[in-house]
C-alpha cells in the first residue's frame, strides 16, 4: 500500500509544480487515466429490452418514412 | 455513484478510499498535460468560489458557463433559423411564438440532464452508454449520432454558403472562410479558449434581434400571441412538418452527447450544478430570444403574402430588402452564417468526443495536436467532407435542408430514453438521480417527440387518414 499522491506520476515534460496543481485542484476520477477504469456493465430487463427494441423499430421506420418523403418529392 | 477510487477498489479489492494499492502499470495514475490544463481551470473556479460578494459570484458565473450557452445557441444553427424564417413568413406572428418558446423549455429539462450526468461521472455521453448498456446499444446509438452529425453539417455549409452568397462571395471561398474560422478556434489546444471563442462568435446569433427590431413589429400581437397562443394555425400537413422543423431546431441527440463532453472536459463537478443548470437557462433564454425574433424578423412577408416555401437564406435577406434596407438585409445574411459556423464548430466537436469515447482514444480539446491525434483528425474530417459536399455541383441538397431537423426529432426518443435511464440509475448518479417531478417532465418529452413522429409518418404514409383526423 502507498498513499494517494505516491502513486502518481508525470507525463514527461510536466514538472512536481504541475503535479501538485493536479493533485490540490482535480477530483480523482477527473484525471485522464482514472477514465481507463469501465463503469460495470449494467444487465437490462425485459421491459426496459422491449422499449429499447421498440423505439429502435420506431426509428428504422421512420426513417424509411423519410426516404420515401424525399423519393416521392424528388420525382 | 462510480467515483474513480470506487472502481479501482472493485478492481482490486477492497480497499481504504485514501489510498491506491500500486499492482502493476495499469494501477500507476498518469498525469497528463490535459490534466494540467483542466486544473489550471479549475484553480480560478476555487479562488472565485472562495470569495463572498456579487462580483465573486459574477465572476464565478463567468467561469462555468460556456457548454450550456454554446449547446443553446449552437442549435440556433443553419437548418433552424430558416426554420424559424420559414415560420414567421408562413404564419406571421401567433401560436408559433410561445410555442417556441415551449420547445426551449423542453431543451433546458432535457439538457439540465446532461449536466448532472456528466459532473457526476466525469464521462462523456457516448462512453456512458457503451459502458453500462454494452457495444449492442452503444453503437446503434453512435450511427444514430453518426448520421443526424453529417446531415447538419452539410445544412451547416449550406447556410454559410446561402448566406455569404448574398454579398456575392463564391461558394468555395464561403466554405473556406467557415473552416478558417473553425481551425482558429481549435488552434489554441485549450478548451477555455475554444470556448471563449465560440462563445464570441455565438453571441452574434443575437443579430437577428435587431433586425426584427427594424420590422417594427407590433409588441401588442406579440404579446397577445404568447397569452393565447393565437391565431392558431391550420392543422394541415405544412403546418405538422413546422412543427416538427421547430421541435427539432431546438431538442437534437447532438446536444445531449455535446453537452455532457463539454461539461467534462471543461473539469466541472457536482459542485458546480447549479451554475450549470444556470449556464443551461441562460443559453435556452438567449437562443429563444434570436429565435422569436426571427419569427419576427421575416412575418412582414406572411403580412405581404408573399410565398417563401423552399427559400433559403440568401432568399430570405433579398425578400427582407425593400422592408429594412440593405443593411438589415445584410444582418440578416451574416446572422445565418454566422448560425452555420458556430453549429459546424460544436457539431464536428461532438462527433469527435464521441468518436474518442467510444474507442477510448484522447479526447479533449486541451490535447496538444501530437497527443490528440484521432480527435482532431475526426473533427477535420467530419468539417471537410461536410464542407466538400457542399460544393458538388447538382446535388439536390434541398432535402437535406427540409428535412434534417425531422429527422433529428424522430432520433430524439430513442436518445432521451438511454439519457432518462442514466441519470436514474443510483449506481451511476448516486444522491444525483432524478426527482420525480424532473422525470414526469422528461416522459412528457419523450412522448410529444414520439407522437409529433408518429403524426408526421400518418402524414406522409396514409395521407387521407391525416385529412380525416383535420389536417387537409
Amino acid at each position: 500500500m502507498v498513499r494517494k499522491d505516491e502513486a502518481l506520476r508525470s507525463s514527461p515534460g510536466l514538472s512536481n509544480a504541475d503535479r501538485s496543481l493536479v493533485l490540490s485542484s482535480l477530483e480523482h476520477d477527473q484525471l485522464v487515466r482514472a477514465k481507463k477504469h469501465l463503469i460495470p456493465r449494467r444487465h437490462l430487463k425485459g421491459p426496459e429490452l422491449a422499449v429499447l427494441w421498440g423505439l429502435r423499430i420506431y426509428l428504422v421506420f421512420m426513417m424509411a418514412v423519410v426516404v420515401y418523403q424525399v423519393w416521392t418529392a424528388a420525382r | 455513484m462510480y467515483t474513480y477510487a470506487n472502481l479501482l477498489a472493485m478492481s482490486v479489492g477492497s480497499q481504504p478510499p485514501q489510498t491506491i494499492r500500486v499492482a502493476g502499470e495499469d494501477e500507476v495514475v498518469v498525469i497528463t498535460h490535459e490534466d494540467v490544463d483542466r486544473a489550471q481551470d479549475r484553480v480560478r473556479v476555487s479562488a472565485a468560489r472562495a470569495q463572498r460578494g456579487f462580483f465573486s459570484n459574477a465572476r464565478l458565473l463567468w467561469l462555468l458557463v460556456g457548454p450550456g450557452v454554446l449547446v443553446m445557441l449552437g442549435e440556433n444553427d443553419g437548418p433552424s433559423m430558416l426554420s424559424y424564417a420559414a415560420t414567421g413568413a408562413k404564419f406571421g406572428i401567433g401560436f408559433f411564438i410561445p410555442f417556441v418558446a415551449l420547445t426551449f423549455c423542453m431543451a433546458i429539462v432535457v439538457q439540465e440532464m446532461t449536466v448532472r450526468l456528466g459532473a457526476a461521472t466525469h464521462r462523456g455521453h457516448a462512453e456512458l452508454i457503451f459502458d453500462r448498456f454494452g457495444p449492442f446499444w452503444g453503437w446503434f446509438s453512435m450511427i444514430d449520432l453518426a448520421i443526424g452529425n453529417f446531415l447538419t453539417l452539410i445544412t451547416e455549409f449550406i447556410a454559410i454558403r446561402a448566406g455569404l452568397g448574398f454579398f456575392g462571395v463564391p461558394p468555395w471561398m464561403a466554405v473556406l472562410i467557415a473552416l478558417v474560422i473553425l481551425y482558429s478556434a481549435l488552434m489554441s489546444h485549450r478548451y477555455w479558449t475554444w470556448e471563449r471563442i465560440t462563445l464570441a462568435a455565438a453571441a452574434f446569433n443575437l443579430v437577428f434581434i435587431p433586425v426584427a427590431l427594424m420590422t417594427h413589429p407590433s409588441w401588442h400581437s406579440v404579446g397577445h400571441s404568447f397569452i393565447t397562443w393565437q391565431p392558431l394555425p391550420g392543422f394541415n400537413k405544412d403546418t405538422l412538418l413546422i412543427v416538427l422543423a421547430d421541435i427539432g431546431a431546438t431538442v437534437t441527440p447532438w446536444m445531449l452527447f455535446f453537452q455532457q463532453s463539454a461539461t467534462v472536459d471543461k473539469g466541472l463537478t457536482t459542485k458546480d450544478i447549479h451554475f450549470g443548470r444556470i449556464d443551461t437557462v441562460l443559453g435556452a433564454a438567449l437562443a429563444t430570444a434570436a429565435a422569436v425574433a426571427t419569427i419576427l424578423a421575416t412575418a412582414p412577408l406572411f403580412a405581404h403574402q408573399m410565398t417563401a416555401d423552399n427559400f433559403q437564406a440568401a432568399e430570405f435577406a433579398q425578400a427582407l430588402q425593400p422592408i429594412i434596407g440593405r443593411f438589415g438585409a445584410s444582418l440578416f445574411a451574416l446572422g445565418m452564417v454566422e448560425a452555420g459556423i458556430v453549429a459546424s464548430i460544436t457539431i464536428s466537436t461532438s462527433s469527435a468526443y464521441a468518436f474518442g469515447e467510444v474507442t477510448h482514444k484522447p479526447h479533449s480539446l486541451n490535447l496538444p495536436i501530437s497527443q490528440g491525434k484521432s480527435f482532431y483528425s475526426v473533427l477535420t474530417l467530419c468539417a471537410v467532407a461536410a464542407a466538400g459536399i457542399v460544393l458538388i455541383p447538382g446535388l439536390p441538397l434541398v432535402y437535406v435542408v427540409l428535412l434534417v431537423n425531422v429527422v433529428a426529432v424522430l432520433a430524439m426518443p430513442p436518445a432521451l430514453v438511454f439519457l432518462f435511464m442514466l441519470v436514474n440509475d443510483k449506481e451511476v448518479m448516486g444522491d444525483l438521480v432524478s426527482p420525480l417531478w424532473a422525470n414526469v417532465l422528461a416522459g412528457g418529452v419523450v412522448f410529444l417527440l414520439t407522437a409529433a413522429g408518429v403524426l408526421f409518418g400518418i402524414s406522409v404514409i396514409a395521407p387521407n387518414i391525416f385529412a380525416a383526423l383535420g389536417g387537409r
